[in-house]
């Protein structure tokens, strides 16, 4: 009976406690951000979107080869004089052009694998996290700088250049017999 | 108010039926109105509530002002767009059927909330009784829906919930007479008159003597769990039971008993205000309050202060929901049977006591 | 107007009564009950018996309808939405229903009714109250320890006896 009545009280007094306790939040300032209005600091090193620094980016297809959801896509072809490129930050000459530099970003996952090997550091993580699109397909980011002609003209020439090559390469090899 | 309530009873002018007819339909639509309103209301107040608890915003976007106060129209409006979906192995009929039984008897308790002491639901000699009576016939409803559901986990809820309205409704009945036995009358109107001494809140019996302070309580206790909501939420603990007896209801069936559960809240509030809180009668009588502009018009009527009290009711209920955790199946019986049913038997035993001691008899 | 309601609520408790007890579907027969227990509340509404009304919703309505639910759900072969009810000793069932209608039919026709105007309902909890406290006291107070008593003995047979 004496128990009856202790497990009662208890029940009862708990309650309460846990009635206190939930009251109380109404003088804490909400811990969560009004989102669109006001945003959450991130730290700078977070690692968001993905960012190329085209031109600082030699070709060398190191990111591409890190990337472990294969997400990163680079077509490289040999630079021209009348491209005119500029060395690097770090001073080094870029000898191909980097005319297809796309990342998609729906399969990212944000690993950061492909900084890493970057020997110009070009590739970076942002703190950017707002690049929602409408469209999956519109996450896939170009980072070249071309338009779809340039890329087609530069193709066509790259290819009549490695037939020349080849062109060359022939002649020469009947010139050797 | 009364006004039109007169313009009805005269007839119109038209034949007696047409004016019955129109009378029905008009008044319905006003309750199922208030419903509507009420529950839009409450469900934005239930999330402004959860998010104060657990420190977070709460609906902020929708609305005019920075409080997304419309944000339940734009999930009434997302609701009512829904596929209304029936499953092929259900019981069709007594499956379209279960929410509007659900409905109706909320409907009908509404129908007898008296808003003002001229209330007719407020004067008929039985009103509580009858608030009592109806409410317990929602529970046809909910048993119907979990069994014509064809599904075990609907059925298991409708077991819950029907085992736990029937106990609930034992301690509810008791405190009942022990109020009664001050009032000497179910009339709603005499209960509120007994209240409404003069002396504000010391005139409410809430604080007659500490045995009703006990048995307001145990009300609040017992009235939460007769409309199943946590920390008694067993028929829909969505964590065993998906949602208990409404699981396979989709749009507007479900619709149905969503409002029937928001509204029910707000009966056991008016309950509450009426049996402890002095119902309709101002907190306190101060005749200059009604003179202030446009507050003035509601500290004058009547439906604010019932109505003020029911939501202060629906708030703790709410506050309860964001605090406890659910109760087991056997707690459950045991805090029915075994803590409330004696402690209101013993309530209104030492309420007799005390009124022979005191002569109030 | 009263005479067209009263019509209605007639029609509501004999068609429903009907589906108690011709439906072939056991959980139809319940429910339906339902609706004739109201269509009776109602009936003595008209009867200005307003507490029995209540009363009927509240104890057999709120109370014993819902045992009934109980125990048709608590039989076999729940899972299927189609239980059935067949009828058996119908020889039997006919003559004690027969016998029942003779006796019923005997007591309409010979019991001198009440008939006059409608009059307006009074209340009638506190003669009821009266009565009970009063002129009845033994019979009701035999009543609810009949009640006790089998409280007492369901739950004597249902529990598990301890070894």
């Amino acid at each position: 009976m004496k128990n009856y009545f202790i497990n009662v009280w208890n029940a009862f007094y708990t309650a309460l406690v846990g009635l206190k306790v939930t009251f109380l939040h109404l003088f804490i300032k909400s811990v969560t951000v009004k989102y669109p209005l006001e945003r959450d600091k991130v730290p700078a090193n977070s690692r968001m979107k993905l960012e190329v620094d085209w031109a600082d980016c030699i070709g060398c297809k190191a990111c591409e080869r890190a990337c472990p959801v294969q997400c990163i896509h680079i077509d490289t072809s040999k630079a021209l004089p009348e491209d005119n490129l500029a060395a690097t930050k770090n001073g080094t000459a870029r000898k191909l052009l980097v005319s297809n530099f796309t990342i998609d970003l729906s399969e990212c996952l944000y690993c950061a694998l492909c900084v890493y090997p970057c020997p110009e550091d070009c590739i970076n993580m942002t703190p950017n996290y707002e690049f929602g699109k409408y469209d999956r397909k519109l996450l896939i980011e170009q980072f070249a700088p071309f338009s779809d002609d340039d890329r087609a003209k530069r193709q066509a020439f790259e290819e009549e250049l490695k037939k020349k090559k080849l062109a060359e390469k022939a002649v020469k090899t009947k010139e050797k017999e | 108010m009364q006004g039109i309530i007169s313009l009805f009873e005269s007839g119109l002018g038209l034949p007696e039926l047409w004016a019955f007819v129109i009378g029905v339909v008009v008044f319905s639509l006003l309750i199922f109105l208030f419903i509507a309103l009420f529950v839009i209301v409450a469900v934005w107040l239930e999330r402004k509530v959860s998010a104060v608890i657990q420190d977070r915003w709460g609906p902020m976007r929708a609305g005019l002002t920075i409080q997304g106060e419309l944000q339940t129209i734009a999930d009434t409006v997302k609701l009512l767009m829904k596929e209304d979906i029936i499953p092929k192995p259900v019981d069709k009929l007594l499956f379209i059927l279960a929410p509007f039984i659900v409905f109706t008897a909320t409907f009908m308790v509404f129908a007898g909330i008296p808003l003002g002491p001229n209330a007719y639901s407020g004067t008929f000699d039985l009103g509580l009784f009858y608030l009592i009576a109806i409410s317990s016939l929602g529970v046809i409803g909910i048993v119907m829906a979990g069994w014509a559901s064809n599904n075990k986990w609907s059925l298991y809820g409708a077991m819950r919930s029907v085992a736990q309205i029937v106990s609930y409704e034992i301690p509810i009945a008791l405190i009942l007479i022990a109020v009664v036995m001050y009032s000497g009358s179910f009339s709603v109107k005499e209960i509120i008159a007994t209240q409404d001494t003069g002396y504000g809140i010391f005139g409410w019996f809430l604080f007659r003597n500490p045995f009703m302070f006990v048995a307001a309580i145990l009300f609040l206790i017992a009235g939460t769990a007769e409309n199943n909501r946590t920390p008694f939420d067993l028929p829909e603990s969505e964590s065993e039971l998906i949602a208990g007896f409404h699981t396979e209801y989709t749009g507007m069936r479900f619709a149905f008993f969503f409002l029937a559960e928001y509204a029910n809240m707000f009966v056991v509030g008016v309950l509450l205000a009426i049996l402890f809180l002095g119902g309709y009668a101002p907190i306190w009588h101060v005749a200059a309050l009604a003179d202030i502009p446009v507050l003035g018009w509601f500290f004058g009527s009547s439906g604010f202060w019932i109505i003020l009290k029911a939501m202060l009711v629906v708030i703790i209920q709410m506050w309860f929901r964001w605090t406890f955790p659910r109760l087991r199946v056997d707690q459950l019986m045991y805090t029915a049977w075994k803590v409330l049913i004696p402690f209101t038997m013993a309530i209104i035993v030492l309420n007799g006591i005390w009124m022979k001691l005191f002569n109030l008899i | 107007m009263k005479e067209l309601l009263f019509v209605f609520f007639a029609v509501i408790t004999v068609v429903s009564a009907g589906i108690v007890s011709f439906s072939r579907n056991l959980i139809y027969s319940v429910f339906s009950l339902m609706a004739t227990f109201i269509g009776v509340a109602a009936l003595y509404v008209f009867l200005a018996a307003d507490f029995i009304a209540l009363a009927q919703i509240m104890v057999y309505v709120g109370g014993i309808l819902v045992l009934l639910i109980f125990g048709v759900m608590l039989t076999q072969k729940i899972s299927t939405v189609t239980i059935t009810h067949l009828s058996v000793n119908r020889v039997w069932i006919v003559f004690l229903g027969l016998l029942l209608l003779g006796g019923l039919g005997y007591t309409i026709f010979n019991t001198s009714w009440f008939t006059g105007e409608m009059r307006a309902a009074e209340p009638t909890v506190k003669a009821i109250g009266n009565l009970l406290m009063g002129k009845y006291l033994l019979a009701f107070e035999v009543a609810s320890v009949l009640l006790l008593g089998a409280l007492i003995g369901a739950a004597t047979i249902a529990r598990k006896e301890e070894q």
